[in-house]
């Protein structure tokens, strides 16, 4: 009887980590795409207005991103009335939160069909070392270095810009810990 | 704990006289006036001849015969053909030949059972959500292994694209595998797809996306290329052979489709794109040096290869640490025999028709593959560039 009673609420914080590792991801993915070298390289090949989404199966949570005419994403949060020039879908809230709680590689939840894309496989290749390369800022070395392939050597960016974002991630860890307790 | 999905409903009607099947599959879909996809190449080698003899035999004429596909299939071959299957009223498409003619064959049947002219629309994944026409396929190469899997690329020539396809409604009903129609294959085309065959079972039993059921066709497929091509390379009309390599060829194909391929394939793709050389070619050339490249992470699956690719003795006499580095010697004495057999290339330089200067535009579209992103390491430009160097000389 007490499980039955915990489960929703897990879900319901699950749901709720997931909305708000989106929102840190959204935000974290302006400020990056901004000042390094690295993403802007990765992001120059996409045409202007070029419309990004991640979404959650069905109808759930979801970030949008569109490429700036200066090179930049910007963040436009989780909705958006226009079809996305290239989606992100994961099959399951679950899916998302492994992902998002990095637990489970980006590229490995691909491969697991646990992902589906929608749209040109070139951009999501690269939409795909973007993420990675956020990982690697917004995350300490050590979990980062399960939630990506490789972890660079030079991270060669000023810290305040990524403050913020691990502030978020503090909140976000708590939520980790709610679903995994119960 | 990992996680993995494993898709092949496709009928594998394969061995001695597989072809004389045809009439009674064709009249289990209901199929009466079905309409063949095929090229040039596969009509001249006689090999259309024996299909149409075969159900002509078992009381179904075959009369509508397109076989002009290209061998880049384009958006205008795939309008043209679905125009002339409403004209004829089919009711059904039989493709016979390599890859060009079976992705073309696929493209049709979505225009055809979807409705529309422009194939384009139909382009990406997901988009079908039912079943097409009756659909069937011979392979006439034992190497792409398309006819079990469930994409199709079709070029944009007006746009310089090319569009991808994916969908599980796009496999065929069956896949008919007769040594027959692998029996004339001349020398370097049988070498080639041989080594692709070999690259969807290697880097399908190496990548990411590796899972038991895969990796048991992978395993099975390799053993079978590696008992049978070079004999088939010395002995060209053993047709029992042939069939093992055919077969070998669909196994590895249901194993990649499941499984997805790696880095080979991404700088494969691009070489073929920029020096116009033939896919299976583009396998043979990258193959060792990717795994070489991939060590680091494959050390524990390319140990295993071993027995399948050198055999039971050779995989007991070498220590388990060299495992993987025999295996990788084992592939390249294999291309090595091959360039003695038929002159097939094992450098980017041998081939003769790359140049240095362009290594570094087929290192940038390698990383913008989407084959890049089941690649056990994650490889940047850089990396691309070192393997490419290395493949070449
Ligand atoms: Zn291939």
């Amino acid at each position: 009887m007490i499980r039955e009673r915990l489960r929703p609420l897990a879900s319901q914080a699950k749901r709720a980590y997931v909305q708000l590792m989106l929102d840190v991801v959204g935000r974290s993915l302006e400020a990056i795409s901004e000042v390094d070298d690295q993403v802007r390289n990765e992001v120059t090949v996409l045409p202007d207005g070029f419309l990004f989404s991640m979404q959650v199966m069905p109808k759930g949570p979801a970030l949008f991103m569109r490429k700036q005419r200066d090179g930049s994403l910007q963040y436009l949060g989780g909705s958006v009335a226009q079809r996305p020039d290239l989606s992100i879908q994961f099959k399951h809230l679950h899916h998302a939160f492994l992902v998002l709680s990095f637990q489970e590689k980006t590229a490995q939840s691909f491969a697991n069909d646990r992902m589906l894309v929608d749209g040109d496989l070139g951009y999501a290749v690269r939409m795909t070392r973007v993420l990675n390369r956020l990982e690697t800022f917004i995350l300490p070395r050590l979990v980062a270095s399960r939630a990506v392939k490789e972890y660079p050597d030079n991270l060669g960016l000023p810290e305040k810009v990524f403050s913020a974002a691990r502030i978020y991630l503090k909140v976000a860890m708590n939520f980790v810990d709610t679903v995994r307790s119960s | 704990m990992s996680y993995y999905e494993f898709f092949c409903p496709v009928k594998v009607i394969a061995g001695q006289a597989a072809l004389e099947h045809l009439p009674y599959e064709f009249s289990s879909r209901a199929v009466e006036r079905p309409m063949v996809v095929t090229d040039k190449g596969v009509r001249n080698a006689g090999l259309l001849d024996k299909v149409l003899a075969a159900c002509e035999e078992g009381g179904m004429d075959i009369t509508v015969v397109y076989d002009d596909v290209p061998a880049d299939s384009s958006k205008q071959t795939v309008t043209a053909i679905a125009k002339e299957y409403r004209k004829q009223k089919c009711d059904g498409i039989l493709a016979i030949g390599g890859g060009s003619p079976i992705d073309t064959a696929k493209a049709v049947n979505i225009l055809v059972s979807e409705g529309g002219d422009d194939i384009a629309q139909y382009a990406g994944s997901g988009v079908l959500k039912r079943p097409l026409k009756p659909f069937f396929v011979i392979p006439t190469t034992a190497g792409t292994g398309s006819e079990v899997t469930n994409v199709a690329v079709i070029a944009d020539t007006e746009k310089e694209v090319k569009l991808p396809f994916a969908s599980s409604f796009m496999l065929p009903d069956a896949a008919v595998i007769d040594p027959r129609m692998t029996l004339t294959l001349p020398p370097q085309i049988t070498a080639a797809t041989g080594m692709d065959a070999m690259t969807h079972s290697v880097e399908a039993f190496t990548c990411l996306a590796k899972n038991p059921l895969s990796d048991a066709y992978a395993a099975a497929a390799i053993r079978k290329i590696s008992n049978n091509l070079l004999k088939v390379m010395e002995k060209p009309d053993d047709a029992e052979r042939r069939l093992e390599l055919a077969q070998a060829s669909t196994m590895a194909g249901i194993a990649f489709s499941n499984s997805m391929v790696g880095l080979v394939h991404a700088l494969g793709h691009s070489l073929g794109a920029v020096c116009h050389l033939p896919h299976g070619l583009c396998m043979s050339l990258f193959l060792p040096y990717v795994l070489e490249y991939n060590l680091g992470q494959i050390r524990e699956p390319l140990s295993e290869l071993l027995l399948h690719l050198a055999g039971p003795e050779i995989y007991a006499m070498t220590p388990k640490s060299q495992r993987a580095e025999e295996s990788i010697a084992t592939i390249r004495k294999l291309r090595d025999d091959l360039h003695r057999h038929c002159g097939l290339p094992r450098t980017l330089q041998e081939t003769g028709k790359v140049e240095k200067s362009q290594l570094d535009r087929i290192a940038q579209m390698t990383i913008d593959d989407g084959s890049i992103m089941f690649n056990p390491k994650e490889a940047s430009l850089e990396d691309a560039r070192a393997v490419l160097e290395k493949a070449w000389a």
